[in-house]
């Protein structure tokens, strides 16, 4: 597609930070069954009405607090649309460049993601952090509220990015978009 | 003063975008991702009856149309680009007397699509009289439309003047004036002119998507005729600001009386200024502002599933009152009421002020709040003294 992006970087799969997947319960995913996001399918989610961390039937997510190497972990292994190889082994996805702050104590919890694209005026930084979103939509609780940016100064139009991506109503209909959600969805294909 | 949960009814399959309270029947209606409108009664909170059938995406917006009798028609605005038009006939309903399930409920009509929008539909609203319809959308664009006649709509004016995505409109309450606020951060205004509809001023001052703007109501306590209804916005940037505008020939009151300042030879443009940034409470993006008729307080909701529950503070801002007679006061506010996680972990989209009609209603100018959320649950709560 644009030759531009024929040299990035590649990291090697084996370098990247890691440790063995926390069994989730895994809700369908809103790609195969509906444009329906994973909340609206959780079987516990018309119980939720008020924030209970009591309630032993729960997930055990709902109580163990999420850190940095777990997002990590959800998103190092999305396909980059363009190139054959994952956004962890592209270094668009960084550890140290995730934040979570998860207080029990809490009744939300907030994600920052930061992407690097590979250059700076790549045409799929938009496409690559919906499918972070989308990722990290399905994956975590509801309690989580996401940011994902384009890293300060990584790209050109790096803040006309950033408020597409966290504009709540743009986000919702891209996740209408069939054509859209259809590149999405093979960039997820290669999660574990 | 503090939050009290009066009922949530049972979740729907999807998130709920919007409530709309009916303007004088004890009835809201909800926009819901699902792509159904859903009836509910503010008497006994019980689901009365669903739309569905119109539009292939979510529905974002619903509004009532006001000033009719024996009728009801909501119109549904949808990610699918369209605008749907319903009817209902209302029966003799006696709100007082009636009784859970003893009435045949008319069957609601899909009377017609709007067509013209090149993308999601964010907000419908129709004017206080009832005879415009105003529509905006991704596209950039706000359509002002007229029924002139049944089930015939006429596109008066598309009005281009944003940069970015519209995402609300919302109509003045006693003149023939349109508000817009923007993904641009901007608001707009706009009126007819002699031949089209123009845009008369642009609002300027937040730094990020403005979700929702409302305005005052003339019966609320905070009301000044000399200044005329007064505008407040929510955004991204975390502020809830109240405009007020700046009356260049003499007060409201006389510009309501006088003949439309076209004719006087004067420029249609008008100036509003913000008099006023509400205290900072929300931690994330405020989806939505809503202006009590009866208190005059504000309420607003966001995306840290707050409900927040402001109130004016009387103004003593003399210095400027005497300096410039014609420039409105600065005022303060206060927080008089919060809860959080009012969806439980979900982002609140909407809440609304409603004239109380269940069985608690503690007169004719009891209020409570409704409020919607990603959690598909509508809620209903009250205000009391803690």
């Amino acid at each position: 597609m644009d030759g531009k992006n024929a040299n990035p970087t590649i990291l090697n799969a084996s370098d990247l930070p890691t440790r063995r997947q926390v069994q989730r319960k895994k809700v369908a995913s809103p790609l195969t069954s509906g444009l329906v996001p994973a909340y609206a399918q959780d079987p516990f989610a018309s119980h939720k009405v008020e924030f209970s961390d009591s309630d032993e039937s729960e997930d055990d997510s709902v109580v163990e607090p999420i850190d940095e190497q777990e997002i990590y972990d959800l998103i190092a292994t999305i396909a980059d649309p363009e190139h054959p190889l994952t956004l962890g082994e592209l270094a668009v996805v960084n550890l140290q460049h995730i934040k979570v702050i998860d207080d029990p104590s809490a009744i939300i919890s907030n994600v920052l993601v930061e992407l690097t694209p590979t250059i700076n005026h790549c045409s799929l930084a938009t496409v690559i952090g919906l499918g972070v979103r989308v990722r990290l939509e399905q994956a975590l609780p509801p309690r989580f509220r996401l940011d994902v940016r384009i890293r300060e100064g990584t790209h050109a139009t790096g803040e006309q990015v950033n408020k597409q991506l966290n504009d709540k109503e743009r986000v919702a209909s891209a996740l209408e978009n069939e054509t859209l959600m259809g590149v999405v969805g093979k960039m997820l294909e290669t999660c574990k | 003063m503090r939050l009290k949960k009066v009922t949530s009814l049972p979740p729907q399959a999807e998130r709920v975008w919007q409530v709309a309270i009916h303007p004088t029947l004890p009835l809201i209606a909800t926009a819901s991702s699902d792509k159904t409108a859903r009836i509910i009664s503010l008497q006994t909170y019980d689901p009365l009856s669903t739309i569905e059938g119109g539009h292939k995406r979510s529905i974002r917006s619903v509004a009532w149309k006001p000033g009719l009798t024996g009728e009801s028609v909501l119109c549904t605005g949808s990610f699918d680009a369209t605008i749907g038009i319903w009817r209902r006939y209302e029966h003799d309903l006696d709100v007082r007397n009636s009784q859970e399930g003893d009435e045949e409920e008319e069957e609601w009509r899909f009377a017609l699509v709007l067509d013209g929008h090149e993308s999601e539909v964010k907000s419908v609203a129709w004017s206080a009289g009832g005879n415009f319809l105003a529509t905006c959308s991704r596209d950039k664009t706000v359509w002002i439309w007229e029924e002139i006649d049944e089930d015939n709509f006429e596109t008066l004016e598309v009005m281009q003047e944003h940069t970015q995505d519209v995402k609300c409109v919302a109509w003045h309450p006693e003149e023939v004036l349109l508000a817009s606020s923007s993904y641009d951060n901007t608001i707009r205004l706009y009126r007819e002119g002699s031949e089209d509809w123009v845009c008369c001023s642009l609002l300027e001052g937040h730094t990020a998507t403005v979700w929702t703007i409302e305005f005052e109501k003339p019966t609320s306590p905070g009301y000044r005729e000399e200044w005329g209804a007064r505008l407040a916005s929510c955004s991204d940037d975390l502020s809830i600001k109240v405009w007020t505008r700046i009356s260049r020939s003499g007060s409201a009151a006389e510009a309501k009386k006088a003949p439309p300042s076209i004719l006087r030879g004067e420029s249609i443009e008008e100036n509003w200024v913000e008099t006023s940034t509400l205290p900072q409470v929300h931690t994330r993006a405020i989806y939505k502002v809503s202006w009590s008729s009866k208190s005059g307080r504000i309420v607003s909701c966001a995306s840290d599933g707050r409900i927040v529950v402001y109130e004016e503070i009387a103004s003593v801002d003399t210095e400027m009152a005497e300096r410039d007679e014609k420039k409105p006061p600065m005022t303060g506010w206060k927080v008089v009421a919060e809860i959080e996680g009012a969806h439980g972990v979900f982002e609140v989209n909407c809440v609304q002020w409603s004239k109380r009609w269940d069985k608690d209603a503690k007169g004719e100018n009891d209020e409570v709040i409704v409020s919607c959320g990603d959690d598909g649950v509508v809620s209903v709560w009250e205000l009391e003294d803690a």
